[in-house]
């Protein structure tokens, strides 16, 4: 895991989404610890999503499916959820949805990070 | 638990009543083989054959004096004959059957079938469920209030409701094609499974649980609630769509290289949800 990475990747996705970018945190997964986190970012509810990761692949067994790159939580009133679970770790990312399609969320942002945060997490 | 068992619908191939039975009944025993498949309603059926988009005609056998069949060319729906009635008034005589008989013969040339049915089956379907009320209600009014009847409404109810939300998956299922790789409405409050298209009901039993967990984690913890819908990145280039519209949770899994989550979006979604709304269902 390279630190200085990380924070290159909270660069990126904060530039990438402009005003639509609402708070961002990155967690252990084993654990549950904060490792990287912007002002706003809400803790408890990074680590419930964590929770809920475990419960999502549990859930798909049953289809039977595995998770893939991501998944986006809709949020009443203008929030949204992305995470992005990679390994031993989760990211999760609060946009307004108001001004962050989902479309551009999904296809222009989510690529370029992904690519970013793999790369700091096996270095 | 007597409700539960009426909708656990099993199909059964009836080989032991029959190789049991005494040889002089050697012309029921030959008749009734004439009908090997039985357990299942003919409502049920018809959408499994619908949604297969099967090519076939569907023999149904309730008694001696009552039997006919039902034609259907890619699934859809295009005669029925019922002793003397042909076309929706035999369909809509027999889609109320139940505990029938069944036998599935496949059509090898269509060029001779005539279409003399132009209704959608669920249309159809949910006509025969109505009339079915009506004539509950009826008796309902006449034999004054009784616990077997209001259980026999509840179920009627239910049926009705799982017609209309299996109404939706088909027309689903028909926009999306081969990449709807499986779909499923739930009653959130209630905790069942109302209507499904390849999926199993632990799947969407999983699911429901999962909304719920995250419901509760979102007020708990969070100034804001849950939203209306949640989007998972499935391997095997799927993606799962959990959507929830009062008080019914959809999950679609489908194949994102086959139809994007915009088209799901922007083009199926608001079609079926317009129909499931014109249903007045929830």
């Amino acid at each position: 895991m390279n630190i200085q990475k990380l924070n290159v990747c909270m660069d990126i996705l904060k530039k990438d989404l402009g005003e639509g970018f609402v708070a961002s945190c990155i967690i252990t997964t084993e654990d549950g610890q904060v490792l990287v986190a912007t002002d706003k970012a809400n803790i408890a509810e990074a680590t419930l999503l964590n929770d809920a990761t475990a419960f999502m692949r549990n859930a798909l067994k049953t289809y039977p499916a595995e998770l893939g790159q991501y998944y986006y939580i809709d949020v009443a009133g203008n929030m949204a959820v992305l995470v992005i679970p990679f390994g031993d770790y989760q990211w999760t990312i609060t946009v307004n949805k108001k001004l962050v399609k989902l479309g551009l969320l999904l296809n222009v942002v989510l690529p370029a990070i992904i690519n970013a945060f793999e790369d700091a997490v096996v270095s | 638990m007597g409700r539960d068992v009426k909708k656990d619908f099993k199909l059964i191939i009836d080989n032991d009543e029959l190789e049991n039975m005494p040889v002089a009944d050697t012309s029921i025993k030959d008749e009734l083989q004439r009908w090997p498949l039985f357990g299942l309603s003919v409502g049920s059926f018809l959408q499994v054959i619908a949604m297969e988009q099967q090519t076939c005609i569907m023999e149904v056998y309730l008694s001696a004096n009552h039997w006919g069949h039902f034609c259907f060319v890619e699934g859809e729906l295009y005669d029925a004959v019922y002793g003397d009635l042909n076309g929706e008034i035999a369909a809509m005589e027999m889609i109320s059957w139940e505990n029938v008989r069944l036998n599935i013969k496949q059509i090898l040339n269509t060029s001779s079938v005539v279409r003399k049915i132009d209704k959608n089956l669920m249309l159809l379907m949910m006509e025969s469920s109505r009339r079915r009320d009506e004539v509950q209600e009826n008796g309902h009014h006449a034999d004054g209030e009784d616990v077997d009847d209001i259980e026999e409404m509840e179920v009627i109810a239910d049926d009705v409701e799982r017609a209309k939300l299996s109404a939706c998956l088909n027309m689903m299922s028909k926009d999306m094609g081969d990449a709807l790789m499986a779909a499923s409405i739930s009653n959130v409050n209630e905790g069942k499974v109302m209507a499904s298209f390849h999926a199993s009901p632990e799947t969407a039993e999983a699911f429901l649980r999962l909304t719920k967990y995250m419901k509760n984690a979102f007020s708990a913890n969070t100034a804001n609630n849950l939203g209306d819908h949640y989007i998972l990145d499935l391997k095997d280039r799927q993606t799962l769509v959990v959507l929830i519209i009062g008080e019914h949770q959809w999950c679609i899994v489908f194949k994102n290289d086959k139809c994007t989550l915009g088209l799901l979006r922007n083009v199926v979604m608001p079609k079926v949800i317009r129909t499931f709304n014109e249903m007045n269902i929830g």
